[in-house]
């Protein structure tokens, strides 16, 4: 059955960490199905600027500001140069996170924490900056770019796997909270391993089951997700089974597949960005 | 041809752990001993924190009680300290006859220490954990136990609110078990308690930042428990606590639907404790109470999100916690309860 898709023609959407990775998708996307303006934040303008030129070239309004989202004063402050300058945001897109990949006793103190601020209270900040005006505007969208790891942790990436389910439970929360308040909607994307820096080097055993999405599909797929009104969506929907078989087997049983899975070891090739 | 194989082995292991799994519920596991062993329980001056001091007290552990309130702990220590008492006085009453046992009490007197600690402070919690393994020694049990919950609603909530509270019930979980991993680590001995919530298992409308720190910890704790395994440490338990609301008053005024209330009434945390006691004592690796909450749990998983929504709106769920807040407001207007944050 076809589903009625919701028009982005007056939003204004915002996207974090646009400038590269699936955000820059995201950016595209959005512009391609129809969104009036788009803007990013990042902390590299040199990538940010390249993403707004491509952007603009197709017809779309894009701007783009310099904004570290773990930096809550810095949050504010952009949201208030956004407001000013470009208009009120309809949609918010969480996307900017970073990954340390390291296990808990090899992890340095500060980036621990790093990752902390930046995946989770920056989403925080960025939602208590945008959604009081989309709650006064009965229009307004939160979206977040989550992984399958919130709901199914691995080893070696013990900073990543505690801020996004962090961040899972937020979206969770917000998304029960405003289901009473019409227009303004909230939708988790829950994506397995994809194909940018982020994760590069990672290794999982069986890439002919498990092959890396596709950046432009995740993109596609959140930007439909949001046109629908879907709250989560699980990328492949086959990683359901995964948090099924988590929530049933013993503690035993789940450590022999994750470790048949390759889970325990994929990490251990792991370079991110460099 | 050799995947094929270790496929099969997986299966077999498989259903092995299901059979042990089995054994584990027919035939009661003996509890481990705890006699002498140092536990370090923070959040150890109210709440479930004081109530397992006191349990792995009456098991004679030796206890190193954190807390930020320096009465309440020494309050804890007192209570300890009773119990201390009595269980001399119980074993050397029963054990007169039999002569080798009661020198091993009469060699062996557990004590308890306090420590005043904030372990939302990084360079506190190390130096406090130094100074734990300089005067009482290794640690075997860490009871990462103390949180707080800020009480207002996200676009309420002013920001140092939403950091504590996350500093608290998550960050302060790297830094405790940063400092106390290493040596069990060594010795392949040890045991990593987290006190969750099931609301690290679910949501509810209304708690983003606290929900966010309890699923942040519970993340923490199986990606900690993984890494354990695959550095095959198993020497190193480690068991995940999820009580359902616990008559602690720290939810005061949260309330489900009127007919629900009577089925899923607030637990009474001693019973809470004690399940959670037998089950770090029997290695298991998680415990929810009530056991309805296991159901729940699956329940998320395997329901779309939609019929989650429907099963919450029956139940009176989504916005049970709307009338907590609103009985926090009330009573933080009255200066009531600036204390507890
Ligand atoms: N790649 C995967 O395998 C995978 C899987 C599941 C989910 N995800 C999620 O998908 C999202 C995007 O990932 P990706 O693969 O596109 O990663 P990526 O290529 O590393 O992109 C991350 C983006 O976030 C930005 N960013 C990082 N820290 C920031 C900060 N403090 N403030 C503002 N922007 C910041 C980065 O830009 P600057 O560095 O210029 O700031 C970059 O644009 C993330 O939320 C990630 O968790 C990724």
């Amino acid at each position: 059955m076809p589903q009625k898709r919701k028009d982005l023609g007056v939003d204004v959407v915002l996207i974090t960490g646009g400038g590269r990775g699936i955000g820059r998708h995201l950016a595209k996307e959005f512009a391609k199905q129809g969104a009036k303006k788009i803007i990013l934040w990042g902390r590299t303008e040199k990538c940010l600027r390249e993403t707004c030129e491509e952007i603009s070239m197709t017809g779309t309004e894009c701007h783009y500001f310099v904004c570290d989202v773990g930096n809550r004063e810095e949050v504010y402050e952009q949201a208030k140069v956004v407001r000013e300058k470009v208009g009120d945001v309809t949609i918010l897109v969480n996307n900017a996170a970073v990954v340390h990949g390291k296990s808990l006793m090899n992890s340095d103190d500060d980036a621990l924490l790093k990752t902390q601020h930046i995946n989770t209270l920056g989403q925080f900040w960025t939602t208590k900056a945008f959604l009081p005006r989309m709650l006064e505007l009965r229009h307004g969208h939160v979206v977040c770019i989550n992984s399958i790891l919130s709901l199914s942790s691995i080893p070696g990436a013990i900073d990543y796997c505690t801020s996004k389910a962090s961040a899972y439970a937020f979206m969770e929360s917000l998304t029960l909270g405003l289901l009473d308040c019409p227009g303004v909607d909230c939708t988790t994307i829950l994506p397995f391993h994809t194909d940018t820096e982020m994760f590069q080097g990672m290794r999982v055993r069986f890439p002919q089951l498990f092959p890396p999405l596709n950046p432009e599909m995740v993109a596609h797929r959140t930007v439909d997700a949001v046109r629908t009104n879907t709250a989560f969506v699980v990328l492949p929907w086959t990683m359901h089974v995964l948090v099924i078989l988590k929530s049933l087997l013993p503690q035993g049983a789940l450590e022999e597949i994750h470790k048949f899975a390759g889970s325990y070891t994929c990490m251990n090739t792991f370079k991110g960005r460099t | 041809m050799h995947i094929a194989a270790e496929f099969c082995v997986v299966c077999v292991k498989v259903l092995w752990s299901f059979a042990a799994a089995a054994a584990r519920w027919l035939v009661k596991p003996r509890e481990k001993r705890v006699q002498g062993r140092v536990c370090v329980i923070t959040g150890a001056g109210s709440g479930l924190g004081r109530l397992f001091a006191l349990h792995f007290a009456r098991r004679g552990a030796t206890l190193a009680l954190w807390d930020i309130n320096r009465t309440a702990n020494e309050e804890t220590a007192e209570l300890v300290r009773e119990i201390y008492r009595q269980n001399t006085t119980d074993t050397s009453s029963t054990c007169a006859g039999s002569e080798d046992s009661g020198e091993k009490s009469a060699v062996f007197q557990p004590r308890v220490y306090t420590y005043v600690c904030d372990v939302s402070q990084r360079e506190s919690v190390y130096a406090t954990a130094q100074q734990v393994r300089r005067e009482v020694g290794d640690v075997t049990f860490l009871v990462n136990n103390a949180g707080v919950v800020s009480g207002r609603h996200l676009l309420e909530c002013p920001d140092e609110l939403i950091e504590r509270t996350m500093m608290v019930n998550c960050h302060a979980h790297f830094w405790t078990t940063k400092a106390f991993l290493p040596k069990m680590l060594e010795l392949n001995e040890g045991h990593i308690v987290t006190v969750a919530s099931s609301l690290g298992l679910f949501t509810t409308a209304g708690v983003e930042d606290y929900c966010a720190s309890k699923f942040g910890a519970i993340g923490f704790h199986e990606s900690l428990s993984h890494e354990l395994k695959a550095a095959d440490k198993d020497g190193i338990k480690m068991t995940l606590v999820c009580p359902f609301l616990v008559d602690t008053g720290m939810f005061k005024g949260c309330q489900i639907r009127k007919e629900m209330a009577p089925f899923f009434p607030p637990l009474n945390p001693e019973h809470c404790v004690e399940k959670a006691m037998r089950a770090i004592l029997t290695d298991q690796p998680m415990v929810c109470t009530p056991r309805a909450m296991y159901a729940v749990s699956f329940m998320k998983t395997i329901l779309p999100f939609d019929a989650i929504v429907c099963m919450y709106r029956f139940l009176g769920a989504d916005k049970c916690m709307f009338s907590f807040l609103a009985h926090r407001k009330e009573s933080t207007n009255n200066n009531e309860s600036k204390i507890s944050m």
